[in-house]
């Protein structure tokens, strides 16, 4: 400790007597030496001396009686269920600071990439494309069209026979769909 | 006769005792009062703190268990209540300040000696202003350092952290107020 910054850092922990001897006579034999620290020394206990008199000078005597009664009238006063749930519930619905916003967008942020790459449709990034698909619902060629529109939300279901596969197997599903 | 102990007095209170409470309220309300007028500067809200304080302290007696004094349990629960009053005071910042006013226009701070020093008065409202402006934190290490006296080890107990964190938050609050009190000081 040795510097005349890292001096100055300490010159109020010295004034208030919080340094063990080592540092205490560092900064001590330093500011026997040093008159810019010195002046920094002058005016922090001019500083700390009238923080003093301005708290010192504040009425601070308390009317005990009155203050008493009135403690004992809210102790003896029934309180609302919401202010004991507001009181419990305090610390921990405090409003979220500018702080917390940042880690909270990242983390939804990381959900909505996760969401996406597990269930394709799900995450707010997942592409949002119009939909079709075709089944073959019985052994005669008979057919159901299914058609998502995204844009408009329009949903078209579509029954129709095929007259060329009346014979096709069940169960399979047909390559040749409506044209849309 | 011999003085209850504090410790006694909360077991007292925690069985019910209604006047063992009272004697605790008698033993610290001015001290809790001093601190947190010194934190609000508003005499009004202080005496509502001081009120919710003890308030507080009796409703949670029973979990107190004597881990810590009970002064500092006290004071935890004071400069909590009169931290987050501070913070809404600085959303209100105009309010603040005339009630600030109204208390020095009331004691007539400004007029008690017509031949005081005007470096001296300049000095106490600059001062007076800068203190207000510290954050929260700030002025709670300065107050309970200042007006209480406490060690930084008892400061940082209270205010839950450590010595370091109470020595860097006081380098930090009398570096603001001293550049902005420098041509006075």
């Amino acid at each position: 400790m040795n510097t005349c910054g890292e001096i100055r850092e300490s010159i109020g922990a010295w004034l208030d007597g919080e340094l063990s001897g080592a540092g205490a006579d560092a900064v001590r034999l330093h500011l026997e030496t040093c008159l810019v620290c010195g002046e920094e020394r002058r005016q922090l206990e001019n500083l700390n001396r009238a923080m003093k008199d301005v708290f010192e000078s504040e009425d601070f005597r308390l009317d005990a009686e009155p203050f008493w009664h009135g403690l004992r009238q809210r102790i003896a006063a029934k309180r609302p269920w919401h202010a004991d749930l507001a009181e419990w519930a305090g610390p921990f619905i405090r409003a979220p600071s500018f702080a917390w916003a940042v880690p909270a967008v990242i983390v939804l942020l990381i959900g909505a990439l996760y969401f996406g790459s597990i269930l394709p449709g799900w995450g707010v990034l997942a592409p949002r494309n119009n939909f079709a698909t075709v089944e073959s619902i019985d052994a005669y060629g008979r057919n159901v069209a299914l058609l998502r529109e995204h844009e408009s939300k329009t949903t078209v279901i579509w029954l129709y026979q095929n007259p060329d596969n009346e014979n096709e197997g069940a169960g399979e599903t047909s390559d040749k769909g409506p044209a849309f | 006769m011999v003085e209850a102990s504090d410790w006694e007095l909360v077991q007292k209170c925690q069985a019910g005792d209604m006047s063992a409470f009272e004697e605790l309220v008698s033993r610290y309300q001015q001290k809790v009062f001093m601190v947190i007028l010194g934190l609000l500067r508003n005499r009004e809200d202080a005496l509502e703190v001081a009120q919710e304080t003890f308030f507080r302290a009796y409703r949670k007696i029973k979990s107190f268990q004597g881990g810590s004094s009970f002064y500092t349990w006290l004071y935890r629960i004071a400069v909590n209540i009169a931290i987050d009053a501070q913070r809404r005071q600085k959303r209100n910042p105009l309010d603040f300040r005339e009630s600030m006013d109204g208390v020095m226009e009331e004691r007539n701070e400004f007029a008690k000696d017509p031949f005081a020093d005007v470096h001296d008065k300049e000095l106490r409202v600059k001062l007076v202003q800068s203190i207000n402006d510290l954050t929260p934190e700030h002025r709670a290490v300065i107050v309970l350092r200042t007006l209480e006296g406490l060690s930084y080890k008892d400061i940082g107990a209270l205010l839950g952290c450590s010595e370091g964190t109470v020595m860097s938050r006081l380098h930090y609050a009398r570096k603001k107020l001293q550049e902005k009190l420098r041509a006075f000081l």
